[in-house]
């Protein structure tokens, strides 16, 4: 049994060490442009990974224009689990990264651990709230008004899915609206309590559904989730859910109705559903970040907020259904900007203060 | 409870066929290589390679169809490794299985930063099966089972062929036979001059098919590009599936049934809100009736007495 142990043994190595084949591969590609000694600049994303169409692609894109801007190394480690936060945050401080970017909330805690433990390292978690209390002074928090975004994006759902259903034979006279959320964390229930404030503000007779899949990379679910709302009437799919809502976005794509996509503008997806995105200035946030850090000006230990007022919140182009959108409609939207950005109106950040069970 | 008798509908019941049919064709595909002896817990990375190259193919070539070759091939060659290791080289099937789970992974983010330049997710294929949906004339227009099994799209009626084939295979032919005496008694069937070594390879091989045809399922019918672990554990429930279903491909398929209603079913109850229960509940559902579903039924079901058991024949003349 010994002879099989030791086989097995071997083989799990040679396993590992494939898997270290990408690290090794994409580093060596990196050792090129450092030959210049540039300032590393890093980030580790959730374990979505980069081609997610939304917050890491956002990160990483904000990054990379730094990099460009400014002459950096930019560097981007994946995590495939969550286990794997913590090494790779370590890791890139210990590659000497000027700042190293957590990316997600469920990175909280790891940034928290890695900051502690390097000291000499500025840490920025996107969608991280920090405990400004306790927090070490090289970590900052990049909060978003995820419920601002979700406003905007719930009027313009409120108005088209039945005033308005009209303009397009993608919409019905149901007045049913629906969105698919991944797991049921703080910046999705922002999104998910300001567009359900957003469309009972101009439609309150709308039904408002929700399903939480519970999960950020399983297309198919989020392509069930969305089918079933569908059949209960929806014609307007707003997607929270990173890559599960690829296929809320496609499954509202194939029924033949509108689909609003999340975090970046998610156009691409599919060009003929999607109305518009809710999005927030994750690329925008990053930037400055890093510019912040390089020029030494990163102070931590506390939150950034980013919101309409500083242009990081709202609604993306609304691209094919540019012409199919009525003008009433597009000059509420308008005004709904205007409120929030005068604080008339005051988006709800949570389900309890929008009063929604779902 | 009138919610309750809102979600009992048609449109319950095509989803669950449609959320089952991934773990329907891992699960029959397992029996297959479980009944001549290996024990395969790779489906899940099997899943992710077929589900990989089935996407990697249909990209380039713009043909969902060669996509689905592709996967199928890349789940068979992929499942080879296994039967190497188990049969071949005597290796403890479950190490050897859970070790090509870790691999799958390894290779398709590799492959995935060569041909997308990043891992995550690829680009969407210009064409999915899910255009190919056809209903059948006159059978579809049955009430309930129209639906379900006569308007669906190409893997899924290839799955509702492939249980009927697998279960013909294993009770009425000869090689099924065989196939099953390699499971549970391998020594009198290479006593009569059957070569047990091919027959475990054999069944490893139809295990790789069946879910390299479950990955490409999820991967070009279901969706329209490939996202790195988008099996979910689908890989797992198919094993639990095959171990409710007691080992026999028609149990296998009604466990997996029961899979994917619970996850159609609990969707629908967050939707109806039928009852005020948190929404962790319902997502938790579905792995709580596969717990239930395995503890429950494990005791009745009895696996082939020979699974996961090595032979090693010591020639003279070698």
């Amino acid at each position: 049994m010994s002879k099989f142990t030791r086989i097995s043994v071997i083989i799990l190595v040679l396993a590992l060490a494939f898997s270290g084949i990408v690290f090794a591969n994409g580093g060596s590609e990196k050792a090129d442009s450092t030959a210049v000694a540039k300032v590393i600049v890093s980030m580790a994303t959730d374990t979505g990974g980069l081609g997610d169409k939304s917050f890491n692609d956002g990160s990483y894109a904000g990054m990379k224009k730094a990099a460009d801007d400014f002459n950096l190394d930019a560097r981007v480690v994946e995590s495939k689990q969550q286990t794997d936060y913590v090494p790779n945050l370590t890791g890139l401080a210990e590659d000497g990264s000027k700042v190293v970017f957590g990316v997600g909330f469920l990175m909280a805690d790891a940034l928290m651990e890695a900051a502690t433990n390097n000291p000499d390292t500025e840490f920025a978690g996107i969608d991280v709230w920090v405990d400004p209390s306790s927090a070490p002074k090289n970590l900052q928090g990049l909060l978003f008004k995820e419920q601002e975004s979700g406003y905007v994006a719930g009027v313009l759902a409120g108005l088209m899915t039945k005033k308005y259903a009209s303009v397009s034979d993608r919409l019905n006279d149901d007045n049913v609206v629906g969105m698919v959320l991944g797991m049921d964390i703080p910046p999705v229930e922002r999104y998910q309590a300001g567009f359900y404030a957003g469309v009972k503000s101009v439609n309150p007779d709308c039904k408002v559904l929700s399903v939480v899949t519970g999960v950020f990379t399983d297309q198919a679910k989020g392509k069930e989730s969305a089918l079933a709302m569908i059949e209960q009437g929806a014609d307007i799919i707003f997607q929270i859910a990173g890559l599960t809502g690829i296929g809320a976005l496609n499954a509202a794509d194939e029924a033949g109705i509108a689909g609003i996509g999340v975090d970046v503008d998610q156009y691409g997806v599919a060009p003929d559903a999607i109305m518009t995105s809710a999005v927030k200035g994750i690329t925008q946030a990053t930037y400055l970040t890093v510019k912040a850090a390089i020029n030494d000006k990163f102070v931590g230990g506390n939150n950034r907020v980013f919101g309409i007022n500083e242009d990081a919140t709202g609604i993306s182009p609304y691209h094919n259904w540019n012409n199919v959108i009525p003008a009433d409609v597009k000059d509420a939207v308008d005004k709904a900007i205007a409120d929030l950005k005068s604080g008339k109106v005051v988006a709800p950040a949570s389900r309890a203060e929008a009063g929604y069970e779902g | 409870m009138e919610g309750i008798l809102a979600i009992l509908n048609t449109d319950l019941l095509v989803a669950t066929i449609r959320l089952s049919t991934p773990i329907t064709l891992a699960a029959v595909g397992a029996t297959i290589c479980e009944r001549s002896g290996i024990v395969n817990i790779a489906m899940e990375g099997i899943m992710i390679m077929g589900a990989f190259f089935a996407v990697i193919v249909a990209y380039y070539t713009g043909n969902p169809w060669l996509g689905l070759i592709a996967g199928i091939v890349a789940g068979g060659i992929f499942s080879l490794v296994h039967a190497v290791a188990t049969v071949s080289f005597h290796l403890d099937h479950v190490v050897s299985g859970a070790v090509l789970n870790i691999l799958s992974f390894g290779i398709v983010r590799y492959l995935m930063v060569l041909f997308f330049g990043h891992p995550g997710t690829t680009d969407p294929i210009p064409h999915g099966l899910a255009e190919y949906q056809f209903a059948i004339p006159g059978l579809s227009k049955i009430p309930v089972l129209g639906p379900m099994f006569f308007n669906q799209t190409p893997i899924i009626y290839m799955s509702f062929i492939l249980i009927i084939a697998a279960l013909f295979f294993l009770k009425k032919t000869k090689l099924g036979l065989h196939l099953r005496a390699a499971g549970e008694h391998p020594l009198a069937l290479e006593t009569i001059g059957v070569s047990v070594y091919k027959m475990r390879y054999l069944g490893v091989l139809i295990s790789g098919l069946f879910s390299g045809l479950a990955g490409a399922y999820l991967s070009i019918e279901n969706a329209v590009s490939f996202t790195e672990g988008m099996s979910n554990g689908r890989g797992f429930i198919a094993l639990a599936a095959m171990i409710s279903g007691g080992w026999t491909a028609i149990g296998s398929f009604l466990a997996a049934l029961f899979f994917g209603f619970a996850d159609a079913f609990q969707i629908r109850m967050q939707i109806f809100k039928v009852l005020p229960i948190p929404s962790e509940i319902f997502i938790i559902f579905p792995y709580l009736a596969t717990v239930i579903a395995v503890a429950g039924l494990v005791k009745k079901s009895r696996p082939p007495k020979a699974d996961g058991i090595d032979f090693m024949i010591e020639r003279e003349d070698a």
